[in-house]
């Protein structure tokens, strides 16, 4: 059904950062706000998704936020970095989604609740690391790889979980031995993410801990947060409730405080 | 989301937070329509999965449950939940419980009458009374020994010898259970469960397209299960009747056990023993007598009267048949096929040591059969995608390739479906050797395919 060479063929497809990309990120490392905001006006696609996403009302701004330098100025290092690397993912979605009923608009929706959502729980477990709030821009690739692959098999994918309930992440692993999360690992090696951005992503997959527990908290807290917006009406229409396995065990250190902070009776 | 289906058990399986009106979107209206014609004996939601829920995020599903009783009586119900979220469900629904709950799947699947595995020791307890009643019935009914447990220090104390029991039971509640005619396959037997007064009803709760269809496909005994029955009228009689004639015609037999003819005119057994059914007292009498059960066809299926031959619908649609199943395998192996070799015929096979065998049937606008021959080899692998693991138990690989041949159905019911061709598909079969599928399909004459994967060569076979 999907073989080693899709897989191999797909990450070959992915396009290196662009220039104008890369240097913003290099400025944001540098924590430079004016040249970040400099090297992003060069790439428009990137300013129309900043102005988009920053504008969408979870983020609760009140007046239109429109210009570059503005944008990078209010959201700070840290969430300029972030909402960079937002826009890099969203450059690998399809222009047409087959295999989940999601298009431009509610995967940039996806993008944002993720991300707002992720802040919240970085404050209230006072981490303030860049590359740690960075983290949640990779997790949705697991959602693109999993369109890339398994959109021309939605049948074969159907009949099968139709006897069985087997999520993609395992059918992946079962036929190629690699899985959703090791080829989101090298998307994120490919753009040259930072190696803990990496490992917490792979942690949130729920059955791969890490062996640094700090890290392995955090990939918790991800897992639930996924789930906590998976089950949301919009991406249970898109069919992605079930595309991988929900771990309860694994969260169940942090169900209290997720329900808390999430302000969820 | 739909349900898998599995042994006659259909189970959701939502993740996350069960919240409001979000989870609504769980179920489409087309989910539910697929559920109810699904004919499965029960329905069940799990929530090992779900970390939270409220009242309303249960609500999407307990609407299902009411169609679905409405429509086929199938048992409903939500499973795989601790202590704390069944009193929660309780508290929600305490004067409107009509649903059953299930502590866990496996305690679900000995309360369904196509569990394969009967006569377990079931150590049982539930705070209310006429509970603990309830389950105990169902629970011998359904062939186990149940020990039930009146008080909870009692419970406790027996619960201790965990390693005593095949299954603890608590947490647990009846709500309506099922009252269609159940169907279980106990090795190459068929048994259907009948329940309370037989009439008129039967015509339409016996689904007369699936029996035929396991006649077709080379069931020989059939056995009905009459514990539960009180009495039977003469709608009934002339029901059973004609079905042991067209049994006949198949060189089948049906059997009736534990029916007691109190309510029932003495007269009625004459002449249902006259039109050659005949009568047990207890379901081991026959399960457990090797060579009754020999005698009456259940291992050696006799050589079907009314060989059918392949028709122009059929041939015309071989391609399909074949697409579906090379497709399928090719999906569980990750390998290519080769095709060899198509040729109108009786089977012949290559009796190798080590090659096993499964069938399926289909009816509707087109009937027949579909078997497929593996050398173990590519079985195995077939069947790791859904077993995770390699696995030399055998029992397992049967079962995971009647999984398979499941998926082969389903795969030839959608294809025949895109050309306006409507078909159901029966329970599918496993043989552990050629021998035993020989005796099914020995004179059958059909068209076979050779097909080679990995240099293995695997047999496709269609008839009728």
């Amino acid at each position: 059904m999907i073989t080693q060479d899709k897989i191999e063929d797909f990450i070959e497809r992915i396009p290196p950062a662009p220039e104008a990309l890369r240097k913003t990120l290099s400025h944001l490392k540098a924590q430079d706000l004016t040249k970040a905001a400099v090297s992003a006006k060069a790439d428009m696609a990137l300013n129309a998704y900043l102005k988009n996403i920053v504008n969408k009302p979870i983020f609760g701004f009140r007046n239109e936020v429109s210009d570059i330098s503005q944008i990078f100025g209010i959201l700070g290092v840290a969430r300029s970095q972030q909402a960079v690397h937002n826009y890099m993912m969203s450059l690998l979605s399809p222009s047409k989604w087959e295999l989940f009923k999601l298009n431009k608009s509610s995967f940039y929706n996806l993008q944002a609740e993720l991300t707002a959502n992720w802040q919240k729980i970085l404050k209230h477990l006072h981490i303030e690391n860049k590359d740690i709030e960075s983290a949640i821009s990779l997790l949705p690739a697991s959602i693109i790889v999993s369109e890339a692959l398994f959109s021309e098999k939605i049948e074969d994918v159907k009949l099968l979980r139709s006897v069985n309930d087997i999520d993609l992440n395992t059918i992946l692993k079962r036929l190629c031995e690699t899985d959703l999360f090791d080829i989101a690992e090298r998307i994120g090696k490919k753009w040259e993410m930072e190696p803990i951005t990496i490992e917490i992503v792979q942690a949130s997959s729920g059955v791969k801990p890490s062996v640094d527990a700090e890290l392995n908290l955090l990939g918790k807290w991800m897992h639930m947060l996924l789930f906590f917006t998976l089950s949301k009406s919009v991406y249970i229409d898109a069919g992605l409730n079930d595309f991988i396995d929900f771990q309860t065990d694994y969260v169940m250190e942090i169900y209290s405080d997720f329900m808390q902070v999430m302000e969820i009776q | 989301m739909r349900a898998v289906v599995k042994n006659g058990v259909g189970v959701f399986h939502p993740q996350g937070f069960l919240d409001g009106n979000d989870s609504a979107a769980f179920l489409s209206i087309e989910d539910i329509e697929a559920t109810v014609h699904n004919n499965a004996e029960m329905i069940l939601v799990s929530l090992k999965k779900v970390v939270f829920f409220n009242r309303n995020g249960l609500d999407a599903f307990v609407k299902m449950f009411k169609k679905v009783r409405a429509n086929n009586k199938a048992t409903v119900g939500f499973c795989d939940y601790d202590s704390k979220k069944y009193q929660t469900i309780l508290k929600f629904y305490k004067d409107e419980l009509n649903f059953s709950l299930f502590q866990t799947q496996e305690i679900a699947t000995l309360f369904a009458s196509s569990y394969k595995n009967t006569n377990k020791t079931v150590l049982l307890y539930s705070e209310d009374k006429s509970q603990r009643a309830a389950m105990a019935i169902e629970l011998h009914d359904n062939g186990h020994n149940p020990i039930v447990a009146q008080t909870y220090e009692e419970f406790s104390e027996k619960a201790k010898n965990e390693s005593a029991y095949d299954e603890i039971v608590t947490d647990t509640y009846l709500g309506q259970m099922g009252q269609n005619v159940a169907t279980r396959v106990t090795g190459n037997a068929i048994i259907y469960t009948l329940n309370a007064f037989l009439d008129t009803e039967i015509g339409s709760t016996f689904n007369i397209a699936y029996h035929n269809n396991s006649l077709n496909v080379g069931f020989r005994l059939f056995i009905f299960d009459c514990y539960k029955v009180v009495s039977m009228n003469v709608h009934a009689l002339n029901f059973f009747s004609k079905l042991a004639s067209s049994a006949a015609e198949y060189n089948a037999t049906i059997c009736f056990v534990g029916m007691t003819f109190e309510k029932t005119p003495r007269s009625f057994k004459e002449t249902l023993e006259d039109s050659g059914i005949m009568f047990y007292p207890q379901m081991d009498d026959i399960l457990k007598n090797k060579e009754l059960l020999e005698e009456l066809g259940a291992s050696s299926a006799a050589v079907v009267q009314n060989k059918r031959a392949l028709n122009k619908a059929t041939v015309a649609e071989l391609p399909n048949f074949i697409d579906a199943t090379v497709a399928t395998i090719e999906m569980m192996t990750n390998a290519k096929a080769l095709k060899k070799d198509v040729q109108l015929q009786t089977i012949s096979i290559d009796n190798t040591p080590g090659m096993i065998g499964s069938s399926i049937g289909y009816y509707g606008d087109l009937d027949g059969m579909i078997v497929l021959v593996f050398p173990l080899a590519i079985a195995k692998k077939a069947c790791e995608l859904l077993i995770g693991d390699s696995t030399d138990d055998i029992e397992l690989i049967l079962d995971t390739l009647a999984e398979l041949v499941n998926i082969v159905g389903g795969k030839v019911k959608t294809l025949l479906g895109d050309h306006n061709i409507s078909v159901n598909i029966t329970l599918p079969r496993t043989y552990p050797n050629v021998d035993s599928l020989m005796e099914i399909i020995e004179t059958k004459k059909g068209v076979q395919v050779d097909l080679l994967f990995n240099e293995e060569k695997f047999l496709f076979f269609l008839t009728r």
